[in-house]
């Protein structure tokens, strides 16, 4: 068919005109419409922090959980977030120190990253102020992933699949490092652990034996004082505390090295207690290999400094705890653990 | 014709000529320039500071120059503190709360000030507040969302709730610490209730200062540093709510 010349200007006129931004639904046979992904609190938490600019999404959350495990992210493909973040350790690392590309180690152990979309400040030494942040640290880091955000991204969107997967989740025609970390903190934030033996004590389904439950008491007191850097259903009072470890000089600054604050040398993250049954080795420095050698440590009072915190109130004297009393402890401590969300 | 219409422009000029009315008073927030006739409508803002002695100085944080009751010298580090039910009061009006909770942090300057917009004209002569949370409030899923969760949670083995104050620091040497933390003790309210009445409307000054001496928290009843661990100790909790009635003072500026 010929078509004559005010024909064909009117065709153009009703594509171009048709093909209208507000007219894009009609022209797009796929609109963007994520899954929307619910959180439920849980009892005895706040109310989880998701920034605004990063709804939780079904299709988020699984490319997040893909890039997570994914060594891709590394520089020579060999680790993954999960390598150091290890789902049977409790998201954290049973390497003293992590281990990242080539072999190098870190100087400090993984920190775990059970329910840590309750927390607000990250790392040992609250180097990050959201999982975004956070994500961002490893992949450029020379002894962890030693990448670069440029080489990550032109590798994932020359990928067979992760183009459709970001199309997906966040409707982008370029994969770019910003929506990388918001997929992976999605995913982060799905990592939540509120089952254990000790959940199911409160919520009336089981009961705790005599051991556990003065266990509990001891926690929950002063003479025990576990509480105020470790309470509520969160473990974590989510603060930084010099718990005695190490005399002067420090070998590692903690806060303070984020600070440049003096009085904050030493100082680092309280981690959540949930699973620390398998998060072993503990401390900053994964120093402690046994939840014993952690309990013995609190028990013979630690050692004095400058900025040791108050609340190491028995400095140099120790909980005295009995022997019966530190295995009532432990074995309190050991009914956060949650094998379901190990296993999951 | 020319009745009537006389009649019309004397009601224009009569409508005209009526006063505005509003709020006349050019410290209140909704000033009318405009306005002739004061309507009662003034709304005021009314601020309120936290500061925090010792010995009548300026609280110097992390340094070992203090001395209490018991004669120990102290450093402050932390000082922590739920202030609760702040009240209004005056002649014509009934007791108004206008503010809930308010969280005071020594390092975060921001919990200094507390900003109550729009209150009506009315003789302000009093403020109360509670130091802490009386029971009614001491609940814990009331604050679960607050930025004191979960460091100011107060087990429920130890009564449940929140603490009302936490301070802390170093006592005889730097390597020696005490936490004077207040709290419902096995359950008990040893919140109190501090009140000021003033001769003058508060509305008449700027604001409201609310001063900590921390000193006080240690006399009369003699608090001595070495007995540590006291959310457990009811006797001690008791002694601190008594020193408590010295420790605040309030005026106006």
């Amino acid at each position: 068919m010929i078509m004559t010349k005010n024909t064909c200007l009117l065709l153009i006129m009703i594509t171009l005109f048709g093909c209208r931004k507000e007219d894009d639904y009609e022209c797009n046979p796929t609109p963007f419409n994520p899954t929307p992904y619910t959180i439920a609190t849980p009892p005895g938490f706040p109310d989880m922090i998701i920034p605004e600019d990063n709804p939780m999404t079904v299709e988020g959350i699984m490319l997040g959980e893909k890039l997570f495990n994914d060594n891709i992210l590394s520089g020579d493909e060999t680790v993954s977030c999960a390598s150091c973040h290890i789902k049977t350790a409790g998201f954290s690392d049973t390497n003293q120190f992590s281990i990242g590309i080539n072999g190098l180690a870190g100087d400090r152990n993984a920190s775990t990253i059970i329910n840590a979309g309750w927390n607000n400040q990250f790392n040992w030494d609250g180097s990050a102020r959201n999982l975004e942040e956070q994500a961002f640290e490893p992949i450029r880091n020379p002894i962890e992933m030693n990448n670069t955000w440029e080489n990550v991204e032109m590798k994932l969107n020359t990928h067979a699949e992760y183009p459709t997967l970001f199309k997906n989740a966040f409707n982008i025609d370029y994969i770019d490092s910003i929506h990388i970390v918001k997929a992976i903190a999605q995913f982060e934030r799905t990592l939540i652990s509120v089952n254990s033996r000790y959940d199911q004590y409160l919520r009336g389904e089981i009961q705790l034996t005599p051991s556990e439950l003065n266990g509990f008491a001891i926690f929950n007191s002063e003479k025990g004082d576990c509480f105020h850097c470790h309470g509520t259903q969160m473990f974590t009072d989510n603060l930084f505390h010099n718990n005695g470890l190490d005399t002067e000089p420090f070998n590692d600054w903690g806060l303070g090295n984020i600070t440049n604050n003096p009085l904050d040398n030493a100082k680092f993250k309280s981690p959540t207690l949930r699973n620390i049954e398998f998060s072993k080795p503990y401390m900053h420095d994964g120093r402690f290999n046994s939840l014993e050698e952690v309990v013995e440590h609190y028990n013979s009072g630690g050692n004095f400094s400058s900025t040791v915190d108050p609340l190491m109130k028995k400095l140099g004297v120790g909980l005295q705890l009995t022997n019966e009393e530190k295995q009532d402890l432990i074995a309190f401590l050991k009914t956060l653990s949650d094998p379901d969300f190990l296993d999951k | 014709m020319k009745r009537k219409y006389l009649i019309i422009l004397l009601v224009i000029i009569l409508i005209s000529c009526k006063k505005e009315k509003g709020c006349t008073d050019p410290t209140a927030i909704n000033y009318n320039s405009q306005a002739e006739e004061n309507n009662g409508s003034c709304k005021y803002n009314l601020e309120i500071n936290f500061t925090h002695t010792v010995n009548n100085s300026p609280l110097e944080l992390n340094q070992m120059i203090y001395t209490n009751a018991a004669g120990e010298d102290y450093s402050v580090q932390t000082l922590k503190y739920l202030i609760s039910n702040i009240t209004l009061k005056g002649p014509s009006i009934n007791d108004s709360i206008i503010y809930n909770v308010h969280f005071v942090n020594i390092i975060d300057s921001s919990t200094f000030i507390i900003n109550i917009p729009n209150l009506p004209n009315k003789t302000y002569t009093g403020i109360s507040f509670t130091m802490g949370l009386d029971s009614l409030n001491n609940q814990t899923e009331l604050f679960i969302n607050e930025s004191f969760f979960p460091s100011f949670a107060w087990p429920d083995f130890l009564g449940g709730g929140y603490h009302y104050m936490q301070l802390e620091g170093d006592f005889i040497t730097p390597f020696q610490g005490y936490a004077t933390h207040t709290g419902p003790t096995n359950g008990n309210n040893y919140s109190f209730l501090v009140e000021t009445n003033f001769e003058e409307n508060i509305l008449e000054n700027n604001r409201i200062i609310i001063n900590m001496e921390i000193n006080n928290w240690y006399a009369p009843n003699i608090i001595n540093f070495t007995i540590n661990g006291i959310m457990d100790d009811e006797l001690t909790q008791n002694q601190l709510r008594n020193n408590g009635n010295n420790v605040f003072s309030i005026s106006l500026e």
